[in-house]
């Protein structure tokens, strides 16, 4: 639990994505997501889709952590899938059964809206699946530059990601403590109207924020007297480096791009 | 407690740096209160505080600390922590209908903050936490309606009205959960004398 905590979905490997650089993964998916709306034929989707699985076979991710991916949105997929059939009225009449009437329009609307979404879901997961949160901090903070120009405090962005991330097992674990401290001072949690429950959450909001705010005081603390005075200057531990693979990749995505111009009606 | 670091309006203190990251991660905490507190699941539906602790970001760190805050919140499960609702995260969460919520709770910050900064009151307080749902169900929504239009071209089936249909059922508990926001915040907020 407490590792699946730190690291998120990241699933650690030694492919070919894994080891890109995660600034050109970043630019990789956010074309990716713009150039899926070009496709509008079956030969489009066709080929978003083997694109799509070739990544996936390059990254060497189980597919079982793909389709996990999948769950909080296949009731949706589902949902609109239907709709499409069933309301879409146009083209040649497939089904017809009682009220129900299925057309060429709809079925081919609805394969294709699912198979957008798929290539979508499966695209951004192998982004978060090959990379850790703490590179994709790293590369957002070097793509996320020319913003420091509208005042975007970028560096300190980056950082509180950094930190945020870390505290994120420290205050699990403290919240469970305070949650059985409180049970065994004999906090009746688990009875009573919403109104008496919602009031039990007190005693474990306080000093959850007491502590949370004390652990924060003492980190700035520390971090002032090792000397941290902000971006200006400062030099990194983990280094980014770009190169052919990097390079590459974002050529693939180009005569993606190119071929999908080509091949859409 | 005080820091040495020059107390600028413009640049941001190390310690409101740490601040905005560790009230990032409370949001996780909100927003799976459930897995910790079993009591919070009321009538099989498990409550979120997502919404609570994006407000109290607003009443306790101010309009842009609070807003930063929540900022990191999003970006951090956008990279793959699992501190969305449900222990969800990751780049794939860009295209849940739903994440217009999280987007909007960085305004609902904003706003929260802006309105209680010039006046203290308790009743402020609370005004600024409903004011700060419904903020959160305007943008939340309508982010909806047009993720929904965008990713899975909807059908004309699907009318804007579906889309409130469909939202509108949790409101009640969340006006009541923006009232508690309120007064605890008020409340809180004495105690850490962050501002």
């Amino acid at each position: 639990m407490m590792e699946k905590m730190i690291f998120g979905r990241f699933m650690p490997g030694d492919s070919f994505v894994h080891k890109l650089d995660p600034r050109s993964k970043l630019l990789f998916v956010f074309a990716f997501i713009i150039i899926v709306f070009l496709a509008n034929n079956p030969v489009t989707y066709a080929a978003l889709f083997v694109f799509t699985l070739l990544v996936i076979f390059v990254s060497r991710i189980k597919l079982y952590f793909l389709i996990n991916g999948l769950k909080p949105v296949i009731i949706l997929m589902a949902f609109t899938f239907l709709l499409h059939i069933f309301f879409t009225k146009e083209g040649e009449l497939l089904y017809h059964w009682k009220f129900i009437s299925i057309y060429e329009e709809g079925l081919k609307q609805g394969i294709f809206i699912s198979i957008r979404f798929l290539v979508l879901v499966f695209m951004t997961s192998i982004l978060t699946l090959t990379t850790s949160p703490i590179s994709i901090t790293d590369g957002l903070e070097v793509l996320l530059n020319p913003f420091k120009k509208l005042k975007l405090p970028v560096h300190e962005l980056a950082l509180m990601m950094s930190i945020s991330l870390r505290f994120i097992p420290t205050l699990m674990d403290e919240t469970d403590k305070i949650m059985k401290a409180q049970m065994a001072r004999g906090s009746d949690l688990s009875t009573g109207p919403i109104k008496e429950r919602v009031k039990a959450v007190v005693p474990l909001l306080v000093p959850l924020f007491v502590s949370a705010f004390k652990r924060a005081e003492d980190l700035a603390t520390a971090m002032e007297v090792r000397g941290y005075r902000g971006g200006e200057g400062r030099t990194r531990y983990r280094q980014l480096k770009w190169d052919s693979k990097d390079t590459l990749a974002i050529l693939l995505l180009v005569a993606m791009t190119a071929l999908l111009i080509t091949l859409r009606s | 407690m005080t820091t040495s670091t020059v107390n600028s309006k413009s640049k941001l203190r190390t310690v409101d740096l740490v601040y905005c990251a560790l009230f990032a991660t409370l949001m996780m905490i909100g927003a799976n209160i459930t897995s910790f507190a079993p009591f919070m699941v009321v009538g099989g539906v498990p409550i979120t505080l997502q919404a609570f602790f994006a407000i109290l970001a607003g009443l306790v760190l101010g309009s842009r600390l609070g807003a930063l805050s929540i900022t990191v919140y999003m970006l951090i499960g956008l990279a793959g922590a699992p501190v969305f609702a449900r222990f969800g995260g990751g780049f794939s969460q860009i295209l849940s209908p739903t994440f217009g919520f999280v987007v909007a709770f960085i305004l609902v910050a904003f706003i929260v903050g802006k309105i209680v900064e010039n006046n203290r009151s308790k009743k402020m307080y609370i005004t600024a936490a409903i004011i700060g749902v419904i903020v959160s169900y305007l943008i939340g929504t309508n982010w909806m309606y047009a993720a929904y239009m965008l990713w899975f071209s909807a059908p004309e089936a699907f009318t804007y009205k579906m889309a409130w249909l469909w939202m509108i059922p949790p409101l009640p508990k969340d006006l009541i959960l923006a009232v508690f926001a309120g007064v605890f915040g008020h409340r809180i907020q004495k105690v850490l004398k962050v501002r």
